[in-house]
């Protein structure tokens, strides 16, 4: 496993929380000075999380959705030209997650707008060149349990609607060359412990995206989830933490934001309580795995740091 | 009793916590200012200390705020008892001009009034339609189906207790040669204006005129700066131009650009406005700096005018 194959997920950029100096983000400057000090970072691959929401209001500046690219680049060819000239070979995956469409108690509006613009990120994703397409296989549980109190009865037909949409998109992933894999969130309704009946479900045509610290955050060993899970992997991402949770925190309205405790959920990698050493030893050593890696600093209190702390971890794993 | 009282409008972005119990260790944890963002706590007690009695929410606010809180009526609690209230929300009627889009336009805006009424609010400060690019120039009759919708849905929010205010973008498909026109074709009783000072002088208006001429129509303001008044329509009309690509800023703190703000407060005297005047800090880096430089600019140079 060589470091200069893993990519850094621009997930390290904090969109949507507040903080001083974010306005920067959403303006196009930001993005193409990040692209020259990712690469400098050493990083010459990245993976975009793909976020409809700044299709709406105007706010084109944030590259993270088609509509964006079109916007200030005219085509996505030409934004992958910028990339390559700021030192960005590839574009590994795309992320998509769909509790922008949870907000109402209409199921047929969040699989509507779900399945819209999860199958546009898809098209995406195949014309940037990614190889993975990751994506969250429902809300969060406790922004559904919100506008679905009855959850229990709903379950059923939500998982069979869920199984539909991502059988359909696996099918048009499989067609354009990009892997279907789905996120293993502590938050999902199909968390560490459901994902695998979900993926049996969906009868071999998706993988899954193995993250480190959401394991960690949901008490399951990922050494042992990796080992006997490793056929059905299609994506890891190395991520921290030094959360457990102990309070059905999964369960709450606002997962990463622990309620009663404030803190800071997912830390830089190399930074927190999960063994990464171990993980990246397991993938390399015992189980020759050869599928994408992708670290991820979301959550970081500073971009800049996370990148460079990022690099002197890969440095140290790769020792 | 003052004739006016100070909001702000949320540019907050999603405030994570309600209340953080545990800030020095939060605090600790990176030791990075972020703890001082992440809870409405704090922010509306900043607001509270910095006297902005009063907060404008967004439609786009309503997402985080509402399973955060459980509800309008929660929020507008636990703000209240940190000495805020809500004042109301700002509405987007999307594709109003639209004639095909009627229903629907009333509909969301009689959603939106509800909602404010849950807050406790009384404002609902309304952009007319969308973006002019890919829509403008519009027809005087799609101007008139405009001032249709804004009508209806004024009649709903007048019933309701709720003044809709006209509220322009300088980007807005209603623009510098149908704004006006777009006001006369409204009910006076029904539907009231919002004067965002940097927005309309982008756009082209003289500030000073335009309260002038519509000081009866004038239900509260968005309070901002501006030193890009008049920009040629080639940036107004252009595809989403309020986020520049090279952060250039189009809005600033009042005083820190050119607008005449005492002029203004003169005026204001003279029309003897009464009301909440909603500061606005779109593209500030640090929303709490904007808001204690702002305090000190009313306070020292506007108050004395009028208060």
């Amino acid at each position: 496993m060589k470091s200069e194959n893993i990519a850094i997920s621009l997930d390290l950029i904090n969109r949507h929380y507040q903080e001083p100096n974010r306005n920067r983000y959403e303006s196009r400057y930001f993005w193409e000075e990040l692209y020259s000090l990712v690469a400098a970072s050493g990083f010459s691959s990245i993976e975009m999380p793909y976020e409809p929401v700044w299709q709406f209001g105007g706010r084109s500046g944030v590259p993270f959705n088609r509509y964006c690219i079109n916007t200030k680049y005219g085509d996505v060819a030409t934004y992958r030209t910028l990339l390559k000239e700021r030192g960005i070979d590839r574009v590994s995956g795309i992320t998509f997650d769909s509790n922008l469409f949870m907000r109402n108690a209409n199921l047929d509006f969040y699989f509507g707008a779900t399945g819209h613009f999860a199958r546009e990120a898809l098209g995406y994703a195949a014309e940037i060149g990614a190889s993975y397409f990751a994506i969250s296989p429902s809300p969060f549980y406790g922004r559904m349990a919100q506008y679905h109190p009855d959850l229990q009865n709903v379950m059923e037909d939500f998982t069979a609607r869920t199984v539909k949409l991502l059988s359909e998109l696996a099918e048009i992933a499989a067609g354009s060359g990009v892997e279907l894999v789905l996120r293993n969130e502590y938050w999902s309704l199909f968390g560490p412990q459901k994902i695998v009946s979900l993926l049996e479900a969906l009868d071999g045509k998706a993988k899954m995206d193995v993250d480190s610290a959401n394991l960690f955050i949901a008490g399951v060993s990922a050494e042992a989830f990796i080992k006997n899970n490793i056929r059905q992997i299609g994506c890891v991402h190395l991520t921290d933490t030094n959360f457990t949770d102990g309070n059905n925190i999964w369960k709450t309205a606002n997962p990463e934001f622990p309620e009663g405790r404030a803190t800071q959920v997912f830390r830089d990698p190399g930074t927190g309580s999960v063994n990464l050493e171990s993980i990246t030893t397991l993938l390399r050593d015992e189980l020759d795995y050869r599928g994408p890696i992708t670290c991820s600093a979301r959550q970081t209190r500073d971009p800049f740091r996370a990148l460079t702390r990022t690099r002197a971890l890969l440095n140290q794993l790769e020792k | 009793m003052r004739n006016i009282r100070y909001a702000n409008m949320c540019h907050w972005k999603s405030i994570p916590y309600r209340k953080i119990d545990n800030f020095r260790d939060f605090y600790y944890e990176d030791r990075s200012n972020i703890a001082y963002y992440s809870d409405w706590d704090n922010i509306l007690k900043y607001q509270s200390a910095l006297g902005f009695e009063g907060i404008e929410v967004a439609p786009w606010d309503l997402a985080d705020i509402l399973p955060l809180f459980g509800s309008p009526e929660k929020f507008a609690e636990f703000a209240k008892e940190r000495g805020v209230e809500v004042i109301g929300m700002f509405h987007g009627a999307h594709a109003s001009h639209a004639a095909d889009h009627f229903d629907e336009a009333v509909s969301a805006g009689r959603e939106a009034v509800d909602t404010i009424v849950k807050f406790g609010g009384t404002y609902m400060n309304t952009c007319p339609t969308q973006n002019y690019y890919g829509v403008g120039p519009l027809t005087r009759d799609e101007v008139r189906q405009c001032a249709k919708v804004m009508n209806e849905i004024g009649k709903y929010a007048t019933d309701n207790g709720v003044k809709i205010g006209l509220h322009n973008e300088f980007f807005c498909a209603i623009n510098f040669d149908n704004h006006r026109e777009l006001i006369e074709s409204t009910d006076p009783n029904l539907v009231h204006y919002c004067v965002d000072t940097a927005q309309i002088a982008i756009m082209g208006e003289d500030i000073l005129k335009f309260y002038h001429d519509y000081h009866d129509r004038i239900s509260t303001f968005h309070l901002k700066d501006t030193a890009s008044q008049n920009l040629p329509d080639a940036v107004r009309y252009s595809q989403d131009p309020e986020i520049t690509d090279d952060g250039t800023r189009w809005f600033w703190e009042p005083g820190q650009g050119n607008l005449d703000f005492k002029g203004l407060y003169r005026l204001l005297k003279q029309y003897e406005f009464k009301g909440w005047i909603s500061v606005e800090y779109d593209g500030s880096p640090d929303l709490l700096a904007s808001m204690a430089m702002t305090r000190y600019f009313l306070d020292n140079e506007l108050r004395p005018i009028y208060d």
